[in-house]
């Protein structure tokens, strides 16, 4: 019990401090216009906070507390006294002693260890230094105010090196310290003393050109602190090599490594793809597709008209031939490459195609939640989820995954001469339904319809053909004794299509996470778009491709973006099913091995930085793309 | 407000840059490889007699480590394991009003590096890999034992084990657990009903498994699947034969790496494992093929029959049937026999405790560990959890109580404890590279029949790191 | 609404496909999309009979003949996964496990949507110099695997990250050593540093498709943006706003490598996933308890999922996006 109490304050107060933060920053500066002395007093007191809390986080002085609350309270008592006044020279004064005060604090609280020695000809040469690059810098910006500001400030920083940046630390004396802060303190005081009166004007501008800092900062905080650095680490360590603890310079080896491994591209059998039937498969749905836009081009005077029924055709088509290329071409980088194509093309087109039917169908939420469910479970349950799909046993034993029984009762059927007998005749049946459909439709004059029709016609004309001819499933016939045992596939050890096999995990998982937005993105298409253009005679599948489709464009970019980076960074998936073995590794394993297994730094960050140079250029693109889209609105 | 904007800039910026008055504190990460030369000599706690009873203890020990936490991270992660850890780690805790926590997660091997690499280390780590001890040990990352833990050690352990947790003559490591390898699971039942005798020698195992195909049975289950780690059964197979056939001096040569994977003799053996394997009717895969069987799948065919024989470790035994019985009349072992020489080299495996952190507690849970108290606690809590079948659980610690081992477990204890030549799993030893990469791919590659004895072993090679 | 009968006059006569034609086409859909459904259930279905299963039943038959364990000798079915599962005591034990996933997972969902929510709005409503650039550059770090940042992060938790001056040779200290390593909060800041730059990504797409009119009469109303933001785009923004809840809730909730890196060995505070996952043990001993392990898990993301579903609901945002 103590336990869950523990864990709810400590959930309270995480997300009571951030919102505190943050609404507190906006009513703050809401004060600028209305109330200026308040918000002056504030700005002041919390700078000076600022300020020594890094010291305090830097364990620079001593008893923190209560230095950090003098500073406190003379900031806030500085901001409120300058606030009183509107006279230049009495600023200065504040300022001056403000800066005073709080710089001999500063010194006062300095810790021992690190007080500084100050050597006269150091502090004067850097207080040089700074004056010279004060001026330098206030001519350069044409001489139009007046050189005093300048002169402070950098002669302030010039004073800052001089007396604390450059000397050796603890050699000094408490009085040193107290004198170089109280007059770094005077200078920056002084700076702060001569900036002109504000007006209600400017009141108003701080407070509203505060909110940019205000709304970004937090986000642009923890990118830096979680992405940005780490990156930057990263590509420095993709030019060492060794253990952690010894990493040496080593220039370009690493990604010379990456590139001449024979392992990331291997060409060798890549004729293969030009015999292989899912290519001419994809060639053949290719032509018709194009055939059927043809078609559908004359009837509305264009080239080429793209409908549902061609681009559907086109797509199917795609990914044949992709397949095909992708099966024939090995090694890591096209499997990375063949991880993106279909788990982007499969997740997006049937999450589209989800979220449009149930849109339109009975159960529309429970169907969705069945499909989303499987985003609810992690890479690593997922794995072990498919893995009890694809289990393969032997021939003589009763298969215990889905795949395998299906692919073996298959053979069974198309083995058993009475099973094909009645599986032909149902497959004729469907067959003659359909191209019933195609012939009405022709007839109607709505060529998807047809199209569409006929695509679906041509699996199940397969399918007929199989199971007439060389046999459907996983079957083997013995010869010695003439009989027939099944046959499993060994899905996660067969190349190349273990890979798909693999892709298939994240596609299911995915589906549900494209589903979910564009599900969202398709309700927000405005409902008097649709109704107008149904008005002004649109068919259904005209409303989905030029309506529809074009409002969720950008949330596709969104979709896709996302998929794409997240392909290229799964690494759970092979591992815990493969491993990269059978010709399945991908990038994103290989970085983990060599990074984590290994704790071979240099390598692994090496192939980090390909991964992100490699998507980088897909990111850029595609989000140019939606700003344009955006602009053009 | 573009004033503004400069104010606001140039007061963040001083207080960055008056931040930057540190001086260099050298407190960057918290790893131990300061303390490397005090810990030698650091008092260790009195406490080296007291453990599990607590009777002796004196009340300095008591009153150094009344009120301390020791953390420890391991390997071994489920109930039965884990729980027994904890049970035997709570036995000293409680006698020493102390707190020892265990936490096991199954991807240790890669976690232990992120924590070491990322500052966070736990106090002890299991370590389930010599080498990558090794490795640690070069890094600095863990710390030698200081000289009373190594007495207790070099006590309780035998010689061999000792020298597992031995990296460059210091000693690091202090053994935990005990697997051995070098072992033939069968039916006892299915070989006295053919009158099959137990192989002495490996011609006798090649002629017992033609003569059980001869009889139409399968002789052996094979299986090398096993997740991420797919392929290290195949590993052990090779090492086993490398000691048999080549002798261990051949063995550590080629587990240092002096000598080439692509050595005649080891390709030669290699070649002799997949032979073997893919000699029609040898192989009974219980996943379709060896590369695609779970390792932990052989049981079952065993216990039905499928196959005769499955040479896997001591810890197999919880992979049997539920309810199978073990030992004679049930499923039993025998030792893999010996090679042409007559030598009984045994492989073993196993686990070694090492500390990353200098603390009096730390060595006092450390010293525990080499004490003959804690095999046996450990064995009795996880013989409990298991309701009293094998526990899976084996040490090979000289005094302890090894009544509290059943017959078959205190069989494998014996072969252990009386080997002439035992060596840990040569794939833990190598670099993790090889040890814990290609050695395990490429042999699932040759296995599975994607490439050639000649390609896999030229393409280990390449991967043993250079320096 | 079946798609016919939304069909108007002036287009092709629908009709003229017959009206069985026509009424089977309509049902298309709806069978279209329960195939789908049903394809995507199976292996859930799967996994779902399995964790009532023993685990040599598991092994030797498949999960639909799962009426016949009994007879097979396996004994019938069973909730001992179920017990052995939620009466774990490894690793801190399942409710302990349960409890830190809450913590992880609520706060690792708040505080990012309400970072990127405020930043999303700044890219997309307040005009700056620069903006498109830091917006890209941002997002871009969508890109980066974050895998190569959970050492360098874990260091900074274990003792703070320090900067050496060039030239000077002084060492500053940009976050202070507060120990974090090994704790909840060094998780909370992972994953919200992490979740940031799709969050600004997909928020940034929604938000920035809002009616800009509406902020304008608002803001000539005398509205300052954290007004507008706070009463009106965030109402307007509830649907895309529930999508990432659940996104973030499901990402934390399940994520085991982020939480176990930065906890490592302290196991008071490893979450559920942790747990489940060590429950099959070194060699994947007991990885039949995966099965209900998995579920027990699912719970509480699929009851996030129902609840936030009622969001999506057409029309809450009718003629005020456009896209």
């Amino acid at each position: 019990m103590d336990r869950v109490i523990a864990t709810v304050v400590g959930i309270i107060a995480a997300v009571g401090v951030s919102a505190i933060v943050f609404i507190g920053a906006n009513k703050v500066f809401d004060l600028a216009p209305r109330r200026w002395s308040l918000f002056s007093s504030l700005i002041g007191g919390f700078s000076s906070l600022l300020l020594f809390s890094l010291l305090w986080g830097n364990r620079l002085i001593d008893q923190p507390v209560a230095a950090t609350a003098l500073a406190l309270i003379v900031g806030a008592a500085a901001g409120y006294a300058l606030s009183r006044t509107s006279d230049q020279s009495a600023h200065l004064v504040i300022g001056i002693s403000g800066g005073v005060i709080l710089g001999g604090l500063l010194g006062f609280f300095f810790t021992d260890a690190y007080l500084p020695a100050i050597s006269p000809v150091t502090l004067v040469v850097s207080v040089a230094v700074g004056l010279a690059v004060g001026a330098a810098l206030w001519a350069s910006r044409g001489r139009k105010t007046s050189i005093i500001r300048p002169l402070l400030l950098w002669g302030s920083i010039g004073w800052l090196f001089g007396a604390w940046l450059i000397p050796t630390l603890g050699g000094g004396s408490r009085i040193e310290a107290v004198i170089a802060g109280a007059v770094l303190g005077a200078g920056i005081g002084a700076w702060v003393g001569t900036f002109p009166l504000p007006d209600h004007r400017m009141k108003q501008s701080i407070a509203l050109g505060s909110r940019k800092y205000i709304f970004l900062i937090p986000a642009l905080g923890f990118v830096l602190m979680t992405l940005v650095i780490p990156l930057i680490r990263t590509f420095w360590l993709g030019f060492l090599t060794g253990t952690p603890t010894q990493l040496t310079w080593t220039g370009m080896s690493n990604y010379v490594a990456i590139v001449t491994d024979p392992g990331i591209i291997d060409f060798s059998n890549w004729t293969d793809m030009f015999t292989s039937r899912l290519m001419w498969a994809g060639v053949l749905v290719l032509l018709i597709g194009f055939a059927v836009a043809r078609i559908s081009g004359k009837r509305l005077g264009q080239t080429v008209g793209l409908t549902g029924g061609s681009l559907s055709a086109i797509a199917a088509g795609v990914i044949l031939v992709g397949f095909a290329v992708f099966a024939a071409v090995r090694g890591t980088i096209s499997n990375n490459l063949w991880w993106i194509f279909a788990v982007t093309i499969f997740s997006t087109g049937m999450g589209l195609a989800i979220a449009v039917l149930s849109d339109r169908s009975k159960g529309e939420s429970v169907a969705k939640s069945m499909i989303f469910m499987p985003m609810a479970i992690s890479f690593v349950g997922a794995s072990i989820i498919w893995r009890f799909m694809y289990i393969a046993r032997p021939p003589q034993k009763t298969q215990t995954g889905v795949m395998n029984a299906v692919w073996i009762k298959l053979g069974q059927w198309s083995n058993s001469p009475t099973a094909t007998a009645v599986i032909v005749a149902i497959l004729i049946l469907i067959l003659v339904g359909i191209l019933f459909i195609a012939w009405r439709g022709r007839k109607a004059h709505m060529p998807a319809i047809t199209a569409g029709a006929v695509v679906v016609a041509l699996p199940i004309v397969w399918l007929i053909y199989r199971f007439l001819g060389p046999g459907l499933g996983g079957f083997q016939v013995i010869e010695a004794t003439g009989q027939t045992i099944g046959q499993p596939i060994l899905f996660l050890q067969e190349a190349p299509f273990n890979n798909f096999w693999m892709m298939v995990v994240l596609i299911w998982i995915q589906t549900g996470f494209a589903m979910v937005i564009l599900s969202a993105a398709i309700k927000a298409v405005p409902t008097e778009l649709i109704e107008a253009s149904r008005i002004d005679g649109a068919s259904e599948s005209q409303v989905f491709w030029r309506i529809t489709i074009p409002q969720v464009s950008p949330t596709i970019g969104v979709v896709v973006t996302t998929l794409v980076v997240t392909v290229l960074k799964v690494f759970d998936i092979p591992k815990v099913m493969t491993n990269g073995n059978f010709g399945t590794q991908v990038l994103a394993n290989e970085m983990w091995q060599r990074a984590f297994t290994e704790l071979n730094f240099g390598l692994g960050s090496a192939i980090a930085i390909v991964l992100f140079l490699g998507v980088l250029p897909i990111m850029w693109l595609n989000i140019r793309r939606m700003q344009k889209e955006r602009a053009a609105h | 407000m573009k004033r503004f904007r400069i104010v606001l800039l140039v007061l963040v910026a001083f207080a960055l840059v008056a931040a930057a008055c540190s001086s260099s504190s050298d407190e960057t990460t918290t790893t131990a490889t300061e303390s490397t030369e005090a810990t030698t000599t650091t008092a260790a706690p009195a406490t080296t007699t007291t453990a599990g009873g607590g009777e002796t203890t004196t009340t300095e020990a008591m009153a150094s480590l009344e009120g301390t936490t020791v953390t420890v991270f391991g390997p071994e992660s489920s109930d039965e394991e884990a729980g027994a850890m904890q049970d035997a780690l709570n036995v000293f805790a409680d006698a020493n009003g102390m707190t020892i926590t265990y936490t096991g997660a199954r991807d240790f091997s890669d976690q232990i590096n992120a924590q070491a690499a990322g500052g966070n280390p736990p106090d002890i780590a299991i370590f389930p890999q010599p080498g990558k001890l090794a490795d640690f040990a070069r890094e600095g990352f863990i710390l030698p034992l200081p000289d009373d833990v190594t007495a207790t050690t070099v006590e309780n352990w035998p010689e061999a084990f000792v020298s597992f947790g031995n990296v460059d003559g210091v000693q690091y490591g202090v053994p935990n657990k005990a697997d051995i390898k070098s072992l033939v699971w069968y039916d006892t039942q299915a070989f006295d009903a053919n009158g099959y005798a137990i192989p002495q020698s490996l011609d006798e195992l090649w002629a017992l498994s033609d003569q059980m195909v001869a009889n139409g049975q399968t002789p052996w289950c094979v299986g090398i699947e096993s997740g991420p780690a797919t392929g290290w059964p195949f590993t052990d197979w090779v090492e086993d034969m490398t000691l048999r056939l080549q002798g261990a001096d051949y063995y550590d040569q080629w587990v240092a790496g002096e000598i080439k994977f692509s050595d005649p003799a080891m390709i030669d053996i290699w070649q002799t494992i997949i032979d073997l394997w893919n000699k029609p009717g040898y192989v009974y895969a219980a996943g379709g093929s060896i590369a695609s069987t779970p390792f932990g799948d052989n049981g079952q065919p065993l216990v039905d029959g499928d196959c005769m024989m499955h040479r896997q470790a001591s810890f197999y035994s919880a992979f049997l049937p539920e309810g199978t019985p073990t030992g004679p009349g049930g499923i039993d072992v025998f030792y893999f026999p010996a090679g042409p020489d007559g030598t009984k080299p045994v492989l073993g495996g196993g686990t070694l405790a090492a500390a990353f952190d200098d603390r009096p507690e730390v060595w006092a849970v450390m010293n525990y560990y080499a004490s003959p108290e804690y095999s046996t606690e450990r064995q009795k809590a996880q013989q409990a959890r298991k309701g009293g079948q094998l526990s899976g659980y084996l040490s090979a610690n000289k005094n302890m109580d090894t009544s509290v081992f059943l017959p078959l477990e205190q069989t494998m204890i014996d072969i252990m404890l009386n080997a002439e030549v035992l060596r840990f799993d040569g794939s833990d030893l190598m670099p993790a590279a090889v040890g814990a990469g290609t050695f395990w791919t490429e042999g699932t590659s040759a296995v599975n029949g994607d490439e050639t004895v000649e390609e896999a072993v030229a393409n280990i090679d390449a991967s043993w790191p250079s320096s | 609404m079946t798609t016919t009968e939304r069909q108007t006059a002036t287009g092709p006569d629908p009709a003229a496909l017959g009206g069985r034609v026509r009424g089977f086409l309509g049902a298309i859909p709806t069978w279209v999309l329960w195939f789908f459904v049903i394809i995507w259930t199976i292996p859930t279905l799967g996994l779902f009979v399995n964790s009532f299963r023993t685990r040599d039943a598991q092994r030797n038959f498949g999960w639909w003949l799962f009426w016949q364990d009994g007879a097979h000798g396996y004994g019938g079915l069973t909730l001992q996964n179920y017990r052995d599962v939620l009466g774990s005591e490894a690793t801190g034990g399942l409710a302990n496990g349960l409890l830190n996933s809450a913590a992880i997972a609520i706060v690792a969902t708040i505080i990012p949507i309400a970072i990127a929510a405020f930043a999303a709005y700044a890219f997309a409503w307040i005009d700056f110099k620069g903006r498109d650039w830091l917006f890209i550059a941002t997002v871009a770090l969508l890109a980066v695997p974050s895998q190569v940042a959970l050492i360098p992060l874990l260091q900074m938790y274990a003792g703070g990250a320090h900067l050496t001056i060039p030239l000077i040779e002084k060492t500053v200290t940009v976050f202070p050593d507060l120990d974090l390593a090994g704790t909840i909060p060094a998780v909370w800041l992972t994953h919200t540093g992490f979740a940031l730059p799709f969050a600004i990504f997909l928020l940034h797409n929604y938000i920035s498709g809002l009616p800009g009119d509406v902020f304008e009469s608002a803001r000539i109303d005398g509205a300052d943006h954290f007004t507008i933001f706070w009463r009106l785009v965030v109402p307007l923004s509830v649907p895309v706003l529930a999508a990432f809840t659940i996104f973030q809730f499901l990402w934390t909730w399940n994520d085991y490598l982020i939480a176990l890196t930065m906890i490592g060995g302290n196991r008071e505070a490893l979450p559920a996933t942790v747990v489940v996952a060590s429950l099959a043990g070194e060699f994947g001993l007991r990885e039949h308890l995966l099965t209900a392990g998995a579920f027990v898990i699912t719970v509480v993301p699929m009851a996030v999922f129902f609840s936030l579903q009622r969001f999506f609901v057409r029309g809450i945002t009718a003629g005020s996006v456009k896209g």
